[in-house]
């Protein structure tokens, strides 16, 4: 019986296809979104799903440079660690594996979608793919170091009696009897700096300097077709899910109503408006920034963000 | 006199170090090893030498309570030190001949493939 | 009989070394099995003090020749074997075991190997002598003896590049520390009259330290640092490792370098006592974070596998060293159990730069690629190490990380100290750059193209693969049972380092440390509970999960080699990967994976560049500054 509800956990909520689901929603969205703010009708949203399906039916074309295995098996090992971390993070009250998740891990795995589109593009043998995995180990460097402060600005927050904590559900117990993260106003620094670290994440567009389609063809993915590809825009999908719902926890978290179908249907209105904020927003008013420029951009203004929050916080604000 | 042999001894060290560190020439280098290991050793005995004293060298019958002898165990170091000393020594100068037979120079600025 | 293991294992290795000097020159068999026997003797009699002191708590001392102290003054020389000796003469046999039998087949087409072996064993000797000494100034001889070996082993393949000037620059800088630890040693005698760790110890507790001891105390600091190979002293690691044969990197990483954090641990936790002072846990921090960070940076802009190795050995001892200057109960567990990981896949990794040299002849990454067709044991072996370094879960480097992070920060809570909380910050953003360097191996080695000069290369022989495998197996299950490990071998070493009154009594008679108005002091307790939880099963979900996915992905199905089947012409302009810095081909910039974060950090690269700049008299005043700023430091502040 427990086997069977894993295989619920992992396989349908909020495991893979949950955040399948949900994922390229909210894609769908932040497409509808960015078309409206620029004066277009822009896609139905489930535009993505007939995407997604269209790609699975179509030839999948493994170029003759590609080192083969690698090249199937990079965006498979995303997918998988993508839908690993679906299952620790809280929905509210909610664990799937309580007690397991923790922000060490969750720092650990999120690095994993992008070094697998690394190895992807580094097995598709094209001098694009080369151009675009040398963007995307900048964009990892970037947008790791203001992550690591947040994670660890809230580890402290939320730990009692003076220590630290590095435990989701010990963040969702602070949040339950404190009222959220974001209503002390010494996380407010953090919650901005964490708002910016999502779209270099997910790869949205000011901060897409991977994937530049206008300049590099989509850099690590220019190979890529079929269902790979697919598995890729997937990946997209359900990381804009994951890091949205990352933020409802760490940010804006608390006891929930109770009932698990209005905590996840709360949980979602968070997401879509996390994703506008920081995704769609963005998006629509921003051109790409140069790959220096986003570096730069990281390790001082956001880093910044982050370390006046960490030092609020040491400070006991 | 033992304050000079401390001050003999430091000056060995230093001078030692110095040659190692300016000096570019590898067998300067291999001298500047030994003038820091003599000054070492001369550290040593000075620190064991009790003004006065007699050579530490008893039967168990001698031995009384009143002996005043120079302490045995920095000369026994001192033995042990030297002897390591002089393996580095050919080690090193063995080394430096392997070198200029390979890179035809011993200028230590130019042994440098490795870098970076 | 069991109170003469210890002694017997170190003198096994050198009679082994002795025995091959005479009879090994012409039979290969005989050499061998002289090697391999004298190397697994050491294994088999410190496993057998396991039961004793690891699990019962004993703590053995040994005095050679039966010179037992007179009137509560030590004359002998002794050996002293606590936990905190054992553990560390466990990697140490263990290492030595492996790498014997790895170098049979691996060695196999070198001549001179009777020479090989003798040093081999001599260095073996050396570091176990020096872990399980309790004798300040035979620990100055087995480090000699291992500075010595060490040199001449580097120097061993004397034909390859660089490998002369690396075994002189090592010569040189190791003998500045050699020569510092001694000055340490006779200006400590000069203050109490004794050369028994214990009795200084217990001397040195009693009466204070006074500027003369300081002075010493600095100097032993810098001259066992210089042996760890932390930065400043560490250029002259990265040339050694590099030229040394693999199975040489693999002992150096694995224990050589501990032998250095060995004799920091125990001069700074038991000899002096100087943890409890916060000035010590500072130097100790700054060092192994700038020694993480030095490390893992300079990682990154090389371009041989085995010198990309061995900056992320000296990397991954600022971690280790870090974590035990945090002098908290799970600080030093986790840098213990750092130390324990470090061993086992640093040595792992070096074994598949080995098994990759053996097949292909060269370790340049730019030469190199494709080899996971040919190589498919050694890619997966290399990948649980590679996996296991970046601290990836549910491997080894994950746990022993993990403890290091939340015990610096725990530390910043307790302190309420922001410095602390940086150290974490550190800690992490190195293990990022742990993992992206890592990519770039991975990809430039074994995956991506077959490079011209790989089509040949084989997989490497039964007798290099099993001891590569028994490895992999370790680092697998160090990380899967994180609490037996803790349990049985890192919470003892750990109580170990901090249990002075015990080492003492055990050494000089039981109440001698009282009898000099020393009062057992309040051992630093060894409970701690990590925060949020840890469970390396459940990571098997994680693999569930994975099977499934592959097993949709095949019946996918539809995925075909294109139309188009012209061979590619051989270009760089084509390769596959772009790990290399044979960027005049390229007409897109940024062939190189760092190349992004090379140019904007261009001005640190550039600086750390000019100062490994391969010149041995640069090294040597690196060595001198960093010593004179450590003794400035702790005069200053002690």
């Amino acid at each position: 019986m427990q086997i069977l509800l894993d295989l619920f956990y992992v396989l349908i909520f909020p495991g893979f296809l949950f955040c399948a689901v949900v994922g390229l929603l909210l894609a769908g969205i932040d497409r509808k979104i960015v078309a409206r703010m620029q004066k277009r009708m822009g896609p139905p949203i489930v535009q993505p799903f007939y995407d997604f399906f269209k790609l699975l039916g179509k030839e999948t074309i493994i170029p003759h440079a590609a080192s083969r295995g690698v090249f199937i098996a990079a965006p498979l090992l995303g997918l998988v660690s993508l839908v690993v971390m679906a299952l620790f993070i809280p929905v509210f009250g909610f664990t799937a594996f309580s007690g397991v998740a923790d922000l060490i891990v969750i720092l650990y795995l999120l690095t994993i979608p992008a070094a697998a589109i690394i190895v992807g593009g580094a097995a598709s043998g094209s001098p694009y793919a080369g151009v675009g995995i040398s963007r995307e180990m900048v964009a990892i460097v970037a947008y790791e170091l203001p992550l690591i402060i947040v994670l660890l600005t809230v580890g402290k927050k939320a730990a009692l009696d003076g220590g630290i904590t590095f435990s989701f559900t010990e963040i969702q117990a602070y949040q339950a009897e404190f009222g959220s993260m974001l209503s002390h106003w010494s996380m407010i620094p953090a919650a901005v700096a964490m708002l910016l670290v999502i779209p270099s994440e997910v790869g949205s567009h000011p901060f897409d300097v991977a994937e530049a389609e206008t300049e590099i063809c989509e850099g690590p993915l220019v190979e890529y077709s079929g269902s790979l590809l697919g598995i890729y825009k997937l990946n997209h999908a359900i990381k804009m899910f994951i890091l949205t719902a990352l933020f409802a926890a760490l940010f804006l978290g608390g006891a929930g109503s109770g009932i698990l179908i209005v905590d996840v249907l709360l949980l979602l209105l968070i997401c879509t408006v996390v994703t506008i904020l920081s995704m769609s927003l963005p998006h629509a008013i921003s051109a790409r920034l140069k790959v220096e420029k986003m570096f730069k951009f990281y390790w001082t203004l956001v880093t910044v963000l982050a370390v006046i929050s960490l030092v609020l916080v040491w400070m006991g604000f | 006199m033992i304050i000079a042999n401390y001050i003999g001894a430091v000056l060995l060290m230093f001078l030692g170090l110095y040659t190692i560190i300016m000096k570019k020439h590898l067998i300067k280098i291999v001298m500047g090893m030994c003038l820091m290991d003599y000054g070492v050793n001369l550290l040593i005995v000075s620190i064991g030498f009790n003004p006065g004293g007699t050579a530490p060298i008893f039967t168990i019958s001698e031995l009384d309570p009143g002996a005043f002898f120079v302490d045995p165990v920095p000369q026994a170091l001192t033995l042990t030190s030297i002897v390591i000393g002089a393996c580095v020594m050919a080690m090193a100068l063995s080394i430096v001949i392997k070198i200029k037979q390979k890179y035809k120079t011993l200028d230590a600025g130019r042994i440098r493939r490795l870098n970076g | 009989m069991i109170q003469h293991f210890p002694i017997l294992s170190i003198m096994s290795l050198f009679l082994g070394s002795f025995l091959i000097v005479i009879f090994g020159g012409k039979n290969r068999f005989i050499r061998n099995s002289l090697a391999v026997l004298f190397s697994a003797i050491p294994l088999v009699l410190i496993c057998c003090l396991i039961k004793p002191i690891l699990i019962d708590g004993e703590i053995f001392s040994y005095w050679m020749g039966d010179w037992e102290p007179v009137s509560g003054f030590a004359i002998g020389i002794g050996l002293e074997v606590d936990a905190l000796s054992l553990f560390f003469a466990l990697l140490v046999v263990l290492t030595i075991f492996l790498a014997a039998v790895f170098s049979l087949k691996y060695m196999s087409r070198d001549d001179a190997l009777d020479k090989y072996y003798t040093l081999f064993l001599m260095l073996g000797g050396g570091v176990l002598g020096l872990v399980l000494s309790g004798d300040l100034f035979n620990m100055y001889i087995m480090v000699e003896i291992l500075t010595f070996a060490s040199v001449a082993l580097t120097a061993f393949r004397n034909w390859g590049k660089g490998s002369l000037e690396a075994a002189f620059k090592y010569l040189v800088v190791g003998s500045i520390g050699s020569a510092f630890i001694l000055t340490g040693v006779i200006l400590i005698y000069a203050q109490v009259h004794t050369l028994s760790l214990a009795q200084i110890s217990a001397l040195l507790a009693t009466e204070g330290l006074t500027p003369a001891t300081i002075f010493g105390f600095a100097l032993l600091f810098a001259g066992y640092a210089t042996k760890a190979y932390i930065v400043p002293f560490h250029p002259v690691a990265a040339d050694a490792y590099m030229t040394a044969p693999s199975s040489i990197s693999m002992v150096f990483s694995g224990m050589v370098n501990k032998a250095g954090i060995y004799g920091m641990i125990r001069l700074v936790y038991m000899v002096f006592q100087a943890m409890s002072q916060s000035a010590m846990q500072y130097i100790i921090v700054i060092l192994g974070c700038l020694t993480m960070f030095i490390g893992v940076t300079m990682a990154l802009s090389q371009h041989d596998f085995k010198r990309l190795l061995a900056f992320h050995s000296i990397s991954q001892i600022g971690y280790v060293l870090t974590a035990v200057g945090l002098a908290t109960a799970l600080g030093i567990s986790g840098g213990l159990y750092h130390a324990l990981n470090h061993t086992l896949f640093k040595g792992l990794l070096f074994l598949c730069a080995g098994a990759v040299f053996y097949s292909v002849g060269s370790t340049d990454l730019d030469k190199l690629g494709g080899l996971a067709k040919k190589m498919p044991q050694t890619t997966i072996i290399f990948l649980i190490g590679a996996f296991s370094i970046s601290g990836l879960p549910p491997f080894n480097g994950f746990m022993s990380k993990w403890m290091i992070y939340q015990a610096a920060y725990e530390k910043a809570a307790l302190e309420g100290s922001f410095f602390y909380a940086l150290v974490t910050i550190v800690g992490l953003l190195v293990s990022v750059l742990t993992l992206a360097s890592f990519i770039k191996v991975t990809q430039s080695v074994f995956f991506g193209q077959l490079a011209p000069g790989c089509e040949k290369a084989k997989e490497v022989p039964f007798s290099m693969r099993w001891p590569m495998w028994l490895m992999a197996i370790l680092c697998v299950l160090t990380g899967l049972f994180p609490g037996f490990v803790n349990r049985y071998l890192v919470v003892p070493a750990s109580a170990a380092a901090i249990d002075t009154t015990g080492y003492i009594d055990a050494m000089m008679g039981a109440g001698y440390g009282q009898q000099l108005g020393l009062s057992p002091e309040t051992a630093l307790s060894l409970e701690y509970e990590l925060t949020g939880y840890w469970d390396p099963i459940a990571w098997l979900v994680l693999f569930v999960v994975l099977l499934a996915g592959l097993m949709i992905s095949l019946g996918l199905g539809k995925a075909s080699r294109g139309p188009v089947r012209r061979p590619v012409p051989a270009d760089p302009k084509y390769d596959t990967f772009f790990g290399g810095e044979a960027s005049q081909h390229s007409h897109v910039g940024g062939s190189d994976l760092f190349w992004g974060l090379k140019h904007n950090l261009r001005h640190y690269f550039r600086f750390m560049h000019s100062m490994h700049s391969g010149v041995v008299n640069d090294y040597a005043l690196w060595t001198v500054a960093g010593t004179a700023v450590i003794i400035l430091f702790m005069i200053l502040f002690l």
